[in-house]
């Protein structure tokens, strides 16, 4: 029997053991478990569990009718609602190349944006939970409920919108919508502010999350992440700029960028576009036109046989819609890409070698909703 | 200087701490719904002939319209029930209707102990407080 000496290495090294994160663990944003080999307080390997959410919403999609899917696509990210409504019907709006009018591009825009804002204070508020800053949680949430006030307004529901029709919106806003949005728009800036003090300049804040959590371009293009992710790494790639869908291009707003990649940068850029999406939406407001919300589309919807991919750029990046028709009133095939997978592709990557502690926070600065990832 | 982030978040929450508070206090004080909120059904008898297009707009498939014909080969409905556990509350067939009979309530309180309570007949329901609302008070 050969004895093999040790090499220091090896010495070093205590057990490696490994633990669960989650499927029930609040700082898994939903059922996700993530399988953590540890070296002592080191993570050295990661391994990705999905499917705990998975409740079949392509295959349904292939039994309903393409009007009856707007639903189901608000569950898939039910954070950013409107976004998916807007994707999707989007999509069947290009197989079936129809034009829809003014007034309804305007309001697409002015939903989407507020639901941009709303979904992006969800990750400021959980990030500050998950390095215990429960302050920061209420604040987000303080204003957030002021947007879904008027989501509940113009849709009559706060998370499951259901408000893009094929060929336009379900309705036309309220009367006082628009004063009450611009109110909502005036008061915003103020709690950005509140954030900027009681969080982007915090220590604590900054001691946890600047250098950890690093993804550099190319590891992030060759996992495929979009979206805020991707533009902290100093990338300026925005859908809404680079190919722009509905009325985007007639908007003028910036694209803010990271510099390190790091999970501060992921946090900052979302507040930054938070101002960004409320400059859209005041330019919306001063230029929407009058008229009707929706165009004739017939109650039957029976698109010619073909297939369309289109995509948008969603809260947490590229959200993309392949569909499939084969000429009856429902679709043959859809497919959802959705931009929470990619990133969440990328996490062991960026955790290998970080302690366990900024796991979590890894986890919380990609931004991942279980709901799209599992669909 | 270190610390002083901490102590400038520390002067939002104290400005927060004097002044209004946000919270609801829910069940004692009611909250603001929205007139168009989808909570629960409302289904107008006179309105409604049972052509059954709501049950067919339903993603879901939660709808059971029945109907009949009278001599005069006029129809009218003669069950409406809606399975609540199934029900998105998306407002297609709230959409779809062609004589507007079904509309929203701001009624949020519908959870219950037991699965069958979710199934709602709707015609019931409009037979029962049509006679609630003769009675006098």
């Amino acid at each position: 029997m050969v004895f093999k000496r040790k090499t220091e290495d090896e010495v070093l090294q205590t057990e490696r053991y490994q633990i669960n994160l989650g499927p029930q663990h609040p700082s898994t944003h939903g059922v996700y478990q993530a399988i953590l080999t540890l070296d002592g307080e080191t993570v050295i390997d990661v391994e990705n569990v999905i499917g705990y959410l998975h409740r079949g919403i392509e295959k349904l999609a292939e039994d309903r009718t393409y009007t009856q899917i707007i639903p189901y696509t608000d569950r898939l990210d039910y954070i950013a609602a409107m976004l998916n409504n807007l994707g999707y019907v989007q999509t069947v709006e290009k197989l079936l190349d129809i034009e829809i009018p003014e007034r309804a591009e305007y309001l697409r825009v002015i939903m989407a944006e507020l639901q941009r804002i709303a979904s992006h204070m969800v990750f400021i508020g959980s990030f500050a939970i998950d390095i215990a800053s429960i302050t920061g949680w209420m604040y987000n949430f303080r204003d957030r409920e002021k947007i879904l006030d008027l989501l509940e307004m113009t849709c009559g529901s706060r998370i499951t919108t259901s408000y893009m029709r094929i060929g336009g919106v379900a309705e036309d806003i309220p009367a006082d919508f628009i004063p009450i949005l611009e109110r909502v728009l005036r008061e915003l800036p103020e709690g950005l502010e509140e954030y900027d003090e009681l969080l982007t300049g915090n220590e604590i804040l900054i001691g946890r999350t600047k250098g950890v959590g690093v993804i550099d371009i190319d590891t992030a293009l060759d996992y495929g992440i979009g979206g805020p992710n991707l533009r902290a790494c100093g990338l300026p790639f925005d859908l809404r700029k680079v190919r722009p869908y509905g009325i985007y291009d007639r908007f003028d707003f910036e694209v803010p960028t990271g510099e390190n990649g790091d999970s501060f940068d992921r946090f900052k850029i979302r507040l930054d576009e938070i101002r960004q999406s409320i400059r859209i939406i005041e330019q919306a407001i001063d230029n929407i036109p009058e008229g009707s919300v929706k165009s004739k589309v017939p109650r039957n919807i029976k698109p010619n046989a073909g297939e369309v991919y289109h995509q948008i750029e969603g809260a947490r990046g590229i959200l993309g819609y392949y569909l499939v028709s084969d000429g009856s009133t429902k679709p043959y095939r859809l497919h959802i890409h959705s931009p929470s997978l990619m990133s969440l592709g990328v996490f062991p990557e960026m955790t290998k070698g970080e302690l366990i502690q900024d796991a979590v926070v890894n986890l919380a600065s990609i931004d991942i909703v279980l709901g799209e990832i599992d669909r | 200087m270190y610390g002083y982030g901490l102590l400038k978040g520390l002067r939002v929450t104290l400005g927060n701490f004097f002044g209004r508070a946000v919270t609801e206090q829910y069940p004692e004080r009611r909250p603001f719904i929205s007139p168009r909120f989808h909570g629960f059904f409302q289904l107008d008898l006179k309105k409604c002939n049972g052509c059954g297009v709501c049950s067919l707009s339903c993603p879901n498939g939660a709808i059971q319209v029945t109907s009949e014909r009278d001599e005069n080969k006029k129809r009218f409905v003669t069950g409406y029930k809606i399975s609540l556990g199934y029900c998105l509350f998306c407002g297609l067939c709230v959409e779809a209707c062609p004589r507007d009979a079904l509309r929203f309530t701001q009624e949020f309180e519908l959870s219950s102990y037991r699965r069958e309570d979710f199934v709602c007949d709707l015609l019931e329901i409009e037979k029962r407080e049509k006679i609630c609302s003769r009675e006098p008070a």
